[in-house]
């Protein structure tokens, strides 16, 4: 007989990850090309020349890295945040949203530390860069990093689908 | 075992929901201080009356450039002591002068916006407002920016300009600084940021004949602000 997948914290956080971090990348991605602070809202050129800039702030990276960057990462965003929900290849794709996490992390934290007034860019719209910001990036990347680990876990284990049926007494 | 990887999953759920939390809820701060109770709102002009430029109001004639006919109007807000206005105003800002408003493709409107944390941003500002009021607005904006690790150390403001500027020069414009006659217009370029608002220095708001306005903040590079200028300026 099939049974339900048994609960467990490791499926809990999982799930979660899966479901929060999926929302803020899809909402990040769509954000950053629609510009609903902005009215009219600009076309996705100009917005995505507006992400450029705020990714320039942070003055980690060329100029040819920047704009290429803001080209393709919010259509990333987006991809990989629907990934995470639908659940297929789950430990890769989180395991590229981990890595994606850290680098916003370390981004926040570099610009947090050298003091640079600027807005985080993280959601397109205007938004100072404060320890606010560097704790909510910290929590995602934290539990990215949890998710991906329970994931693997849980892989190694044998699904309760495709365990054999106990012998019926 | 279990019960630490319990405890670390409850810690994580409450680090991520305290982020989403902040993330919904936090409102902006601000880092502006308001106007000082004794500003004054009008502006006494001096060599020429404030303008108005595809619906940018009381910009300073001596503190812009361009053609008024230009596509964008770029409207930035800078203080003297801010390092990273000194970046943008060395670097990016005098390419896009060379290459946009050179060319009357923008229109720039240079606004200060001294910091109460700066001591000595707002003297600046006035000295340099006052050497704009006698035509040697760039050479003044250009040694503070480039002497500003000296100035901001030693306080010696007067003393920087004078040192690009002739005697008959310095006079007109230490009479200017103690006439206190274009204060009012540093108090008016500061409360049309504040009514942005402006948290941060440098911003720059760019204006287009459609009516739209793109902040930009912080330091931008000249590569990564001409990809938005030349779209705008089509």
């Amino acid at each position: 007989m099939i049974e339900s997948t048994p609960f467990n914290y490791r499926r809990l956080i999982i799930w979660l990850g899966r479901i929060v971090i999926a929302g803020f990348f899809i909402f990040a991605g769509l954000a950053k090309l629609i510009r609903w602070d902005m009215h009219p809202h600009p076309p996705i050129g100009i917005a995505t020349s507006l992400f450029a800039l705020q990714i320039d702030s942070y003055q980690m990276l060329p100029p040819w890295t920047v704009l290429q960057v803001a080209r393709w990462l919010p259509w990333a965003e987006i991809a990989v945040g629907l990934l995470l929900l639908i659940g297929w290849r789950l430990r890769i794709w989180s395991t590229l949203v981990t890595l994606i996490m850290g680098g916003f992390f370390i981004a926040v934290v570099r610009a947090y530390t050298l003091h640079l007034d600027i807005n985080c860019g993280c959601f397109a719209k205007p938004e100072p860069l404060t320890g606010m910001t560097v704790l909510r990036d910290g929590s995602l990347f934290l539990l990215a990093l949890f998710m991906t680990a329970f994931a693997f876990l849980e892989a190694r284990k044998p699904h309760p689908w495709s365990g054999a049926e106990a012998p019926s007494a | 075992m279990n019960r630490r990887l319990i405890l670390a999953s409850i810690a994580i759920l409450a680090l991520a929901s305290s982020g989403t939390l902040i993330l919904v809820a936090a409102p902006t701060p601000q880092k502006v201080v308001k106007t000082s109770a004794n500003a004054k709102t009008s502006v006494t002009p001096l060599s020429q009356a404030p303008i108005t430029v595809d619906g940018v109001k009381d910009i300073d004639p001596d503190k812009s450039y361009g053609s008024k006919s230009a596509g964008v109007v770029m409207e930035t807000f800078t203080d003297f002591q801010c390092p990273a206005c000194k970046q943008l105003y060395t670097t990016t800002l005098q390419r896009v002068m060379d290459n946009y408003v050179d060319n009357n493709k923008v229109f720039m409107v240079h606004r200060d916006f001294p910091l109460p944390m700066h001591a000595y941003s707002r003297v600046a500002a006035s000295y340099a407002r006052a050497a704009c009021h006698i035509g040697k607005c760039d050479v003044v904006e250009q040694t503070l920016f480039q002497n500003q690790e000296k100035w901001e150390v030693n306080g010696d403001v007067k003393g920087t300009v004078a040192g690009v500027l002739s005697p008959a020069e310095m006079k007109k414009v230490q009479a200017l600084v103690d006439g206190g006659s274009l204060e009012p217009l540093i108090d008016r370029d500061k409360q049309l940021g504040q009514a942005v608002p402006i948290n941060q220095t440098p911003t720059t708001i760019i204006h287009t004949k459609d009516g739209q306005t793109y902040p930009v903040v912080g330091y931008v590079s000249y590569d990564v602000l001409k990809t938005l200028l030349d779209q705008l300026v089509k």
